[in-house]
């Protein structure tokens, strides 16, 4: 029998959305308090679009912070942000990304199951992050291609910064394909930053503190320039980068 | 006589365990330019990496000072506020930073180390289309990020861009004349011309004589295994175009 994720139905849950046939949805999620995303399992239907953009930034709503502080919890809580998508119906396009700043002792877990049931389909998901602090981040990316959905374009990478040697990053890519004629890859990375990159920004005159906010904007741009709707790109583009700057105050 | 700019004396420097440099005796005058050629693992790039600062690259003896202030003790940013410029043989690509948010960075940064204020957006563009026009770049090129999807010749046309906007009393071009067709060539040497006052001086580091056909240097050098071996007119390039670097 082929894989046991695979054999589960596409079963309606609570915090399910349905993408109809040839329909698009499109979400660009701010996480940035302890609410997680609205739905948690995307069923995308024939020729439908699908594109989920995810921006968690721990600890950054001041007001969930303070709710926080109040209760006297020491202990972080786990941010935990579980997203399934099935493909279900031939055509469908599945685009997910996010960007992740963790600083301090934030906790955050990204997991997403990609299930291609049907042929034809492709889903792309990049997430990119930075963890600095005494932070923990752990992205588990699990595809799965059924034995029919043959012609299928399955990509996946995760690029990450690791800041601090307190902090820790899990990244857990994994394929499960069952049908031959498919193309799928993943990629995942975790590193540092660039010490040429660095040198020639400094070499300019930017001082090594600014330099390093701006290989981070560089680090987290491929997703950012994703998000189509211009002004809320701005928005989000100038929201992170007021948060990169904190962090790298952190790193002094 | 010229005032002296630079003066390097018994440089030594290595990477990891190795010695590349290994004793550089140099002195360059207020406006004047010096080529320095040689072969290949001669120790070129690592000169113009140990000069601007590269954290890689460790200097185990010798001095360098610029106008008189101790270069080797300044951090790469502050070797540019003092007037220190290198066009890289190896553009780096920064993607997502746009050209202009970049270069605005670099300027106001040299601003506040200066204690001026940062330069007001009419002011800062009216500098980037005059330098653009300089170096015959397009304007939608200030929005683009950061060497990203450059041609070879786009990527050193943007250095002498940046070069144009940083206005350096030294110039340390490293090997820009590399990879690049005539046309590209033309550009960068009329944008080192043009740039080139009797106040500033500039370091034109190549392998090929190509580059001094157009920018003709006051001194040429002949550095080989970590040492200038020969001290010469511009008749020097010439000469090694014939012979090589195998005589010295």
């Amino acid at each position: 029998m082929p894989g046991h994720y695979i054999d589960i139905p596409a079963a309606v849950g609570e915090k399910s959305v349905r993408v109809g046939e040839g329909e698009t949805f499109t979400k660009v999620a701010v996480l940035d308090g302890k609410a997680g995303l609205p739905f948690d399992h995307i069923i995308a239907e024939a020729d439908s679009k699908v594109d989920i953009c995810v921006i968690v930034l721990p600890h950054t709503d001041s007001e969930a912070s303070e709710t926080a502080g109040a209760s006297g919890a020491s202990e972080t809580a786990v941010i935990d942000i579980p997203l399934t998508v099935d493909l279900v119906g031939e055509g469908a396009e599945v685009k997910l990304s996010g960007i992740y700043v963790c600083a301090s002792d934030s906790k955050v877990k990204l997991s997403t199951i990609v299930r291609h049931r049907v042929p034809h389909c492709s889903s792309d998901q990049t997430f990119n992050g930075i963890a600095g602090g005494k932070s923990h981040f752990k992205f588990f990316g699990h595809i799965i291609v059924a034995p029919d959905a043959q012609k299928t374009n399955a990509y996946q990478s995760s690029h990450n910064l690791l800041l601090s040697p307190e902090a820790r990053i899990d990244a857990k890519p994994q394929l499960e394909i069952y049908a031959d004629d498919v193309k799928c890859s993943h990629g995942a990375a975790i590193g540092q930053l660039n010490e040429d990159e660095q040198f020639y920004l400094r070499s300019r005159g930017i001082p090594e503190s600014e330099a390093k906010v701006l290989q981070m904007i560089s680090f987290v741009a491929p997703v950012i320039s994703g998000i189509s709707d211009e002004a809320l790109r701005e928005k989000i583009h100038a929201r992170v980068e007021s948060v990169i700057r904190d962090l790298a105050e952190t790193l002094q | 006589m010229n005032d002296i700019l630079l003066k390097i004396s018994n440089l030594h420097a290595s990477i990891g365990d190795k010695e590349i440099l290994r004793g550089i005796d140099l002195c360059i005058g207020r406006g004047e330019i010096h080529a320095i050629l040689g072969p290949n693992g001669a120790g070129k790039s690592t000169l113009s990496s140990v000069l601007t600062g590269k954290p890689q690259y460790t200097v185990t003896s010798g001095s360098a000072f610029l106008e008189g202030k101790d270069l080797l003790a300044m951090k790469p940013e502050e070797r540019a506020w003092a007037g220190i410029f290198m066009s890289f043989q190896y553009p780096v690509e920064i993607p997502g930073v746009s050209i202009t948010n970049f270069m605005k960075t670099a300027i106001n940064s040299k601003r506040a180390a200066m204690g001026l204020e940062p330069l007001s957006a009419g002011e800062f563009l009216r500098l980037m289309k005059e330098k653009m026009a300089f170096v015959k770049m397009k304007s939608e090129f200030a929005k683009r990020e950061v060497n990203v999807g450059f041609s070879g010749g786009e990527k050193k046309r943007n250095e002498i861009f940046q070069m144009a906007m940083l206005d350096p009393t030294l110039s340390i071009l490293d090997e820009t004349d590399s990879g690049l067709d005539v046309d590209a060539l033309k550009i960068v040497a009329d944008g080192v011309r043009a740039l080139h006052t009797p106040d500033k001086s500039a370091i034109i580091i190549t392998h090929y004589k190509k580059l001094l056909d157009y920018v003709h240097p006051d001194f040429v050098h002949v550095l080989k295994d970590g040492r200038i071996v020969r001290t010469g007119g511009p008749e020097l390039a010439d000469e090694i175009e014939e012979k090589g670097f195998d005589q010295f």
